[in-house]
């Protein structure tokens, strides 16, 4: 047995500041009662559905955090952090996780939380019979044993030491059981957990919530409501801000910053993220079969321009297959833009006139954007790039269409990809390992370097951080050299909120976080 | 009258019988697997399998086809492939503010454009006719992104005098229904405009004159019942168009109407919600075009509907 010493560090320290923070929390709520306490959030797109084991967009998602908590979650900088669980012990082999639970929990509807209540929840996502969407996320669950009322020991059906962050997944957080029974396929739009917001309403554009008068949490939460509204014009959800309708909007496009730059009532919100994109190459077939081709166009591409012309600027380079803050990132370094290089490369690899390709990529702005100035970037080392925008039920109906490697016609696929659970292994494993070949995940480059498959099967057998690190370190570096992408940039998360609002997130991910939301 | 209405009625229903095989055939045809857009773009292939089961995609088409029929002949059109929600429900949200704001839209829209129309027609060539001419050539020619997202900057962010957008209380109403009724008045004001100058010439007007009837009973009594008859069938059309709901108005007023829904659905194939929208405004169009054809009765008498 052993317990994961960060995480309960952790936890230790969240404790001894919230102490220290106590007599200052009293005093500025004092102060605020003056203050409005009436939260409006303007996104872009709908929600889909409150039942967050049904949920794959990161709206609904951030909704769901508002009113459900799992055992274990996120910070705004999506480090993990316990929730409902006070602390995990697990197994050498991954395959034991068991959890003490905080006591004393009510659901919102009264039902009390606790080891029972873990093992349904759990169980109802596991089980392939409710065909939920996260189903996938407990694939590996086998059963949970309800050890005492506040003790409950997940086992697995194989070792997976990326069980927690999987726990920290917002697909996991806990809904009543009562409600589960009495909503059945309604649960996504009755949501009851045990969060700092009680579910108000739901109209087609419109998410209420209230606050949670016996929160657990002492002193959380700051608003007394929090609306979330489906704003979809980019020039109207800038308006709702600058009237003042909305305090947080996302996101902010780039090309309005400036319009807002001298508005002391607005301040613009910009935040790394893991949200990255590439250009894969399709390593089965040529030219792509080369690695020195696949590095070529790594050095072909001036990646500083890139980010300037196609995102304004507001995004960072990548330096590894895996973004600064997901677990277990190891930097490798950049390819520096070098044309010298790109065509000497080229010419070794018996390509001196370069060749002609095409890239298939989505048909948004952005991407139109980038694979253009890819296409730039190529022509000065003769590689003709034709570029394909498709409307994107008819890119992935290309992408997964073909059900084995060899009849595969995908040459370079423009992407990206973010790891909803903040750990390297949904960070690595689903892009670039042979299981991961289409259709079953995402592997369009169709990498499969038994060293890599290796490294990364190793890094998911087992729970020790020690052994994980070393793992997907050497996965990192092998998967940088071997570049299957054309390896583009990580986004920043750019959104705008009114000035006085404080404690208001997105997550690296993109997922809101309002928990501790609050004027000052 | 009543014979004939209903009579009319029993029509329709072959038309959306026809209509429906038609939807449920053509959103099939989309290139796009429904499964995986809604499973979510990090999905994996079990996840989309189990999409796909609990869509009934998994099935034969003939099978898909008997359950959709048996649920539209029920009415109850089954349940959004995304949300999970039962498409009425769905539909039924979003189908009153579609309504409310067509309605302010066009009401709006038919006493200005009408009105203007009239005015030019009778004081034909003077500076009211091309006044309300130029009124109505650039209410047709303003992008109504453009024009929309002018008026939120002026009237909200600088006035501050109405909201950005909702459908929460009349303020709420002005500016859409000004910005989607706009183009709707201005065709109306052209069409009624020449449709008038039509009538004018014709005998009974000159008739009417020459018995010495006072220009105002010419006008109201004899030319512009006349002239009134195409510009129904115009308001007709231009009213069904409204209630398929007008997506640039209601994504730059985030106005929570059809229109928004239809886009959403057609990007996750969503295909019970696309197919139960296409049989929504055929059903429209259908009601309005009889609607139309008994006001036809009304306005002219001589006019027989048998």
């Amino acid at each position: 047995m052993s317990i994961n010493p960060e995480l309960r560090r952790r936890s230790v320290l969240t404790g001894a500041t919230a102490l220290a923070a106590a007599p200052a929390v009293i005093g500025a709520r004092a102060e605020a009662a003056a203050m409005p306490r009436d939260l409006t959030v303007a996104v872009p797109d709908n929600l889909v559905t409150l039942d967050p084991a049904d949920a794959n967009d990161t709206l609904s998602q951030g909704s769901c955090r508002l009113m459900l908590e799992g055992l274990y979650g996120f910070d705004e900088n999506m480090k993990i952090i316990p929730k409902l669980a006070t602390g995990y012990k697990a197994n050498a082999m991954a395959t034991e996780f068991t959890f003490t639970l905080h006591q004393g929990v009510k659901f919102h509807d009264g039902t009390p939380f606790n080891a029972e209540a873990v093992k349904i929840n759990l169980e109802r996502i596991a089980n392939p019979a409710n065909h939920l969407k996260r189903q996938s996320l407990l694939s590996v669950l086998d059963h949970v044993e309800v050890v005492n009322e506040h003790t409950a020991k997940v086992v697995l059906k194989t070792p997976f030491g990326a069980f927690i962050p999987t726990v920290a997944h917002p697909a996991l957080a806990l809904s009543s059981p009562a409600a589960i029974k009495k909503y059945g396929k309604d649960l996504g739009r009755n949501p009851v957990g045990t969060g700092p917001f009680i579910f108000t309403s739901w109209t087609p554009d419109t998410l209420k919530v209230h606050a949670s008068p016996h929160y657990w949490v002492k002193g959380l939460p700051h608003m007394r409501t929090v609306t979330i509204r489906s704003v979809p014009e980019n020039g109207s959800r800038l308006a709702m801000l600058q009237t003042g309708e909305a305090q947080y909007i996302f996101p902010m496009p780039p090309e309005l910053v400036a319009t807002i730059a001298h508005n002391p009532k607005i301040t613009l919100v910009n935040r790394q993220s893991i949200i990255i994109h590439g250009a894969a190459m399709n390593t089965m077939k040529k030219p792509f079969n080369d690695v020195r081709v696949r590095q070529a166009l790594n050095y072909a591409v001036d990646k500083e321009a890139f980010i300037k012309i196609v995102y304004n600027g507001y995004a960072d380079q990548m330096d590894s297959p895996e973004p600064p803050l997901l677990s277990f990132y190891k930097k490798q370094g950049a390819w520096p833009y070098d044309v010298a290089k790109a065509k000497k490369l080229l010419a070794e690899a018996g390509y001196p006139n370069g060749f002609e390709t095409e890239m298939w990529g989505a048909n948004n702005t952005l991407v139109i954007r980038g694979m253009q100035f890819l296409q730039q970037q190529f022509a000065a080392v003769g590689v003709k790039l034709k570029v394909s925008p498709l409307e994107v039920g008819l890119l992935i109906s290309k992408v997964y269409a073909a059900p084995n490697p060899q009849e595969a016609t995908v040459q370079m696929n423009y992407g990206g990809w973010s790891s909803s659970t903040g750990d390297a292994d949904w960070g690595l494993r689903p892009l670039f390992t042979k299981e991961a070949f289409p259709p079953k995940m995402f592997n369009v480059a169709y990498l499969d370097d038994p060293a890599v498959n290796k490294d990364i099967a190793d890094g998911l057998h087992t729970a020790d951080p020690k052994a994980r690190a070393a793992a997907y370190a050497d996965a990192q570096k092998r998967i940088w050299q071997d570049c299957p992408w054309v390896w583009l940039d990580i986004d920043r998360i750019v959104d705008a909120r009114a000035s006085n609002l404080q404690g208001a997130y997105r997550l690296p991910d993109g997922g809101l976080l309002l928990n501790d939301a609050h004027f000052a | 009258m009543l014979g004939y209405f209903l009579r009319r009625l029993g029509g329709t229903i072959p038309v959306l019988l026809a209509v429906s095989l038609f939807a449920f055939g053509f959103v099939r045809l989309l290139p796009g697997d429904p499964a995986r857009l809604i499973a979510g773009p990090d999905a994996t292939l079990q996840d989309v399998q189990a999409v796909r089961e609990r869509l009934g995609l998994d099935q034969p088409l003939w099978q898909q086809y008997v359950r959709y029929m048996a649920s539209t002949v029920r009415l109850s059109l089954g349940t959004s492939a995304r949300s999970g929600q039962p498409v009425l429900t769905e539909i039924g949200e979003r189908f009153m503010p579609t309504f409310n704001l067509s309605v302010v839209a066009m009401v709006w829209s038919c006493i200005v454009g009408v009105g203007l129309g009239v005015l030019s027609g009778v004081k034909r060539g003077n500076w009211i006719d091309q006044g309300s001419m130029v009124v109505a050539v650039s209410g047709i020619s303003f992008p109504s992104f453009w024009l929309g997202l002018l008026l939120i900057d002026l009237c909200s962010v600088r006035l501050g005098w109405l909201p950005t957008g909702g459908d929460h209380d009349w303020k709420s109403y002005v500016m859409p229904a000004f910005t989607l009724g706009l183009p709707a008045a201005a065709v109306m004001a052209r069409f009624t405009r020449s449709a008038f100058v039509e009538v004018a010439q014709e005998d009974y007007v000159r008739t009417a004159r020459s018995k010495g009837l006072p220009e105002r009973v010419v006008i109201w009594r004899h030319a512009f019942r006349n002239a009134l008859i195409p510009v129904l069938t115009l308001a007709g059309l231009q009213f069904g168009f409204l209630l398929g709901g007008a997506i640039v108005i209601e994504t730059v007023f985030s106005w929570p109407g059809l229109g928004r829904l239809l886009v959403e659905s057609v990007s996750y194939r969503d295909y019970p919600v696309i197919q139960a929208e296409i049989l929504l405004f055929s059903t429209e169009f259908v009601l309005i075009n009889l609607l139309i054809d008994l006001l036809y009765a009304v306005v002219n008498p001589e006019i027989r509907l048998r």
